[in-house]
């Protein structure tokens, strides 16, 4: 414990000087921390927890080590039923999400839950979603894309990540959306298992076009295999994407983030959730957490606590209305 | 006859899927083949190789007496009720009196089966959490 | 010869003693944690990432420990194929055809030791294919679309009824009932839920270990409650003797053209995304089946059915490993784990890997190298030990393998569902057992089904509906023609050949019992 209050000490002012909040957050102190990964080991949740996890105990932020437990199912589903209904009250318990949360909670795909029923913490970082073509192809920006598909759309095959109706389909709908495409259920979306393989696919020649999160194809960015032809992020990326125009500056206003962050019970205290917000912001503020977004390809979401909260709520909402455009719910 | 009474309800198995199959949901967005298609065809094949076997029997397996049926019958029981007892009790008691019983049921000594369920739980409790740290089932006494 | 240059910096990279220790502690678990019922491959790896996080190793160091976890896995999967028939991991369930029946005929131990040398010389081949042939392999992978992907299923498939009993019909509903298990769940192409009934639980489907450890595993606690105190249990168990724990170099010598056939097969299998090793074991056994197998012995403990189904999983453990380095696309569920690994690691895989991060990929090679050694030198040896499994008595290992299976599954997804699943699997795995029904088509149905439907309508999405599109590549009506004239037309045609052998096979077998 003594060994640990300088560093909380340093911790708080930090979030002073980030103007979070103040100190009757420091007043809960939880006897055991836990983080929900609501997926097998291994995924993009699991290391949420675990990367966080191992971030805050390291700047001592929490007392001891977090215990990540993994809850599979139903898309994380079955993690926040269980949650809402057993575990409503417990204070010393977050839960990784991420866009995909959103877009399940706003297809109604966690049967009789809604977003209202937890509270949420906070972002830790975004991965902007990209449009890429193989290096060989004719198709040099995302309008000239966008115009193929309005001329023929049978002509081109786009390859994803997700299933239809997923994070990575979304994506090319938002910007064929803002694009002008009447008739978004046209667009010919080829779901894979993974990033990965869509790119490779790309790759093989099966498709004309890939659609997914930057992390996923920097690999392929690097080498030169494929040509990144929009970026949806509000500005240009940092770093190795930096060399690729948005979508915004090619006159297509679309943003695809798929952020991760953390809900938490909905039945926690005010004063825990103030620890938590508070605690999750000052790992997204250090140095430490810096480094390991770059190492993931993240990109800065800062966003925590009502914010955060406003956040998830708009996206769910635009989701929502986009599946609803499309068919997807009705 | 046992035989014939599988391909009976092999029969309606894949009527009862083909049937699911067709009130799959469609989204409006699908593909050329959708969600139905392969499973039709999934349930098909299991009809006809239902109706082959109700057509070519083979010889009578060999099925145990009643007694043995409870017996599995009661095995099934005490997995089903260390299933939903597990987070309730925690896992060590949960296994060790689950694991207890099925020793004794396949014959070995009551206060043996005790022993051998008590150990199994722990050396089980061992290598998962303390070793590997799975995060097992926490009952009320933290274990 | 650039890559023995790069590999000899790789030697010098792993050859340390943190990262020998490293391997050896990774091949221990990875042993353990394969044979164990339950937990596979990449679960065992999955369960280690946290050590490696609380280690903090190195990115060197973190895939040496997992690489070495995820052989080990493959090489310990078999040992309670061959001992209990229940197969430890997906992998490793081909080898329970032969290898339980010769644990039964008394040579449990010559199965082990045979495929562990099985498992070496997979895995050994194919870190030498991962040295020489990664580049090119990639554009092996590259020929693969969504229509070959599909064909290659339809040939696994078209191969079953080579490797089932007696009755086909029984091996296709066993397949069909499969391929239905593997469509509960929300579909991967449009978001429906399927078969699901509204029950949140079945909407990621329902787990292949789920299913192999209740099929397996609890069925076989059935079976030995049902004949508890019988004669056949207690002479059952004292015919499962040790025998010789060395194998003959005869035998090996014998099985020696089989490992060799296989561990390409497995490799080739284990390179492309999306067939991975339990494709690469299961075609590895049936083509050998196909070619060697005149007397008709595949199935009733034949070695050379044993050393198969091991060579081409190892093999296909490292074939898996190409797509994953040098594309930075996982072929199986462990190399995406190993690969979220890297990526936290701030490991970019891709086309790039082997030039910005020669330490990484070479270490790790020379690592798979050493790691293979340390198997091989401790899996022979070990298999006295390992037998000494089947001395302990049935009613107290059959609670323990029953227990064991539970806590995998339990500790792995944390869901009750899936425990109560799983009892489902075991009674239905007991009554299938019952009536003859073969279990192995069932896994492989299950394993397999979504990822056959996934490709035959992504292919169908790329032409729009037009069928033609699936035999319109020169690959593509290649692996059909394999499947109709290899596999369909025997079975249609050769009914009445079979008949007749069948007849004469069986009196043989009469005698022989």
């Amino acid at each position: 414990m003594l060994a640990t209050s300088p560093i909380r000490r340093l911790a708080s002012a930090a979030l002073v000087a980030l103007g979070t909040l103040a100190a009757p957050a420091l007043a809960f102190e939880p006897e055991a921390t836990e983080c929900i990964a609501p997926a097998n080991p291994g995924g993009g949740w699991d290391f949420t927890c675990r990367q966080v996890g191992k971030t805050l105990q390291d700047l001592g932020l929490i007392p001891g080590t977090m215990q990540v437990t993994n809850i599979a199912g139903g898309g994380g589903g079955v993690a926040f039923a269980e949650v809402v209904n057993k575990r409503g009250a417990e204070n010393g318990l977050i839960v990784a999400a991420s866009t995909a949360t959103a877009t399940r909670l706003a297809q109604g795909a966690y049967p009789g839950n809604t977003m209202d029923q937890v509270r949420w913490i906070g972002a830790v970082g975004a991965d902007y979603g990209i449009v890429a073509v193989a290096k060989s192809s004719e198709i040099n920006t995302l309008p000239e894309l966008m115009d193929r598909i309005k001329a023929d759309p049978r002509s081109i095959s786009i390859a994803g990540g997700s299933a239809v109706g997923g994070w990575d389909h979304l994506k090319v709908l938002i910007a064929a959306d803002k694009a002008g495409i009447e008739d978004l259920r046209t667009i010919k979306y080829v779901a894979f298992d993974g990033g990965g393989e869509a790119v490779t696919q790309l790759l093989a020649g099966s498709v004309q076009a890939f659609t997914g999160d930057a992390s996923e194809a920097k690999g392929f960015v690097d080498s030169g295999d494929i040509k990144v032809i929009a970026v949806l992020a509000p500005e240009r990326l940092e770093g190795d994407f930096g060399a690729f125009p948005t979508a915004r500056e090619q006159g297509i206003d679309a943003i695809g983030a798929n952020w991760r962050g953390f809900y938490a019970p909905g039945g926690m205290s005010d004063e825990a959730h103030a620890y938590w917000v508070e605690r999750v912001a000052t790992v997204y503020a250090s140095p430490e957490w810096k480094a390991v977004m770059a190492q993931n390809g993240l990109a800065p979401l800062d966003l925590s606590g009502d914010a955060f909260r406003a956040f998830v709520a708009d996206s769910i909402a635009s989701i929502a209305e986009i599946s609803r455009e499309i068919g997807l719910i009705k | 006859m046992s035989d014939r009474i599988f391909g009976g309800v092999g029969l309606l198995l894949a009527a009862f899927f083909i049937w699911g199959a067709t009130r799959i949901e469609l989204s409006f967005i699908s593909d050329p083949v959708g969600p139905r298609t392969f499973p039709i065809i999934i349930g098909a094949i299991l009809g006809l190789a239902s109706l082959a076997v109700l057509a070519r029997p083979d010889a009578e397996p060999d099925w145990p007496r009643l007694g043995r049926v409870a017996e599995i019958a009661g095995a099934v029981a005490v997995m089903v009720a260390y299933a939903l007892l597990l987070p309730e009790l925690g896992f060590v008691i949960a296994t060790a009196a689950a694991s207890a019983i099925l020793t004794w049921r396949l014959g070995t000594r009551p206060l043996w089966a005790v022993v051998s369920g008590v150990l199994t739980a722990l050396g089980i409790y061992t290598v998962f959490h303390l070793i590997l740290g799975l995060s097992l089932a926490k009952g009320p006494l933290g274990f | 010869m650039d890559a023995l240059a790069s590999l000899a910096d790789g030697f010098a990279v792993a050859l340390t003693w943190q990262n020998l220790l490293l391997a050896l502690v990774g091949c221990f678990l990875g042993t353990v944690m394969g044979a164990l019922p339950g937990l596979g491959p990449s679960n065992g790896v999955a369960i280690l990432i946290p050590l490696a996080f609380t280690l903090g190793l190195g990115p060197t160091e973190a895939m040496i420990l997992l690489t070495s976890v995820y052989y080990g896995a493959m090489y310990g999967g078999r040992i309670s194929s061959i001992l209990l028939n229940i197969p430890g991991d997906e992998p490793a369930l081909m080898t329970t055809l032969d290898g339980y029946p010769m644990a039964q005929q008394g040579r449990a131990g010559e199965a082990l030791a045979l495929s562990g040398v099985a498992s070496f010389v997979g895995a050994f081949l194919a870190t030498w294919g991962l040295v020489f042939l990664a580049p090119q392999l990639v554009k092996v992978a590259l020929l693969f679309g969504p229509a070959e992907y599909f064909a290659l299923f339809v040939l696994a498939f078209a191969t079953l009824g080579g490797i089932a009993s007696r009755n086909q019909a029984k091996a296709a509903f066993a397949a069909a009932l499969g391929l239905g298990i593997a469509m509960v769940g929300v579909d991967g192409q449009t978001g429906v839920p399927r078969f699901a009934f509204g029950e949140v639980h079945l909407y990621d489907g329902i787990d292949f270990l789920v299913a192999i450890v209740g099929l397996f595993a609890l069925s076989e606690v059935f079976i030995f409650l049902e004949h508890r105190g019988e004669d056949t249990v207690e002479g059952h168990a004292s015919k499962v003797g040790i025998g010789r724990v060395i194998p003959s170099g005869r035998l090996l010598a014998r099985c020696t053209p089989t490992m060799l056939r296989t561990s390409l097969i497995g490799f080739v299998a284990g390179v492309l995304p999306g067939a991975g090793a339990s494709l690469g074991s299961f075609l590895a056994y049936s083509m050998e089946k196909k070619l060697v197998d005149r007397e008709g012995t595949f199935g009733k403990g034949d070695p050379r059915g044993v050393a198969a189904p091991e060579a081409g999983n190892n093999a296909a453990a490292g074939g898996a490993l190409v797509p994953m380095l040098a594309l930075g696309v996982p072929g199986s569920g462990t190399t995406a784990v190993l690969l979220a690994m890297l990526l936290a690691l701030n490991i970019t895989p891709g086309p790039l890997l082997f030039t910005q991060n020669p330490d990484v990929v070479w270490g790790l090679i020379a690592a798979l190298f050493i790691g293979n050694l340390m198997l091989l030198a401790m899996n022979i040896p070990m298999v006295g030990m390992f037998v000494r499994v089947l001395l302990v008595p049935p009613r107290i290992l059959m609670p323990i393998v029953a227990m064991v299976s539970f806590v995998g599954i339990y500790g792995i997804s944390g869901s009750t569902f899936d425990l109560l699943v799983m009892v489902v699997f075991g009674v239905l795995g007991w009554v299938l057992r019952k009536l003859d029904v073969p279990l192995v088509p069932v896994i492989l149905g299950v394993l397999l089904g979504n990822l056959m439907e996934a490709n035959l309508r992504r292919a169908m999405t790329i032409s729009d509906g037009e069928w033609s599109a699936l035999v319109a590549s020169p690959l593509a009506i290649g692996l059909w023609t394999v499947s109709i004239v290899g596999f369909v037309l025997p079975i249609l045609f050769g009914r009445v050949l079979r008949a007749r052998m069948g007849r004469r096979k069986d009196e043989e077998g009469a005698v022989s019992d």
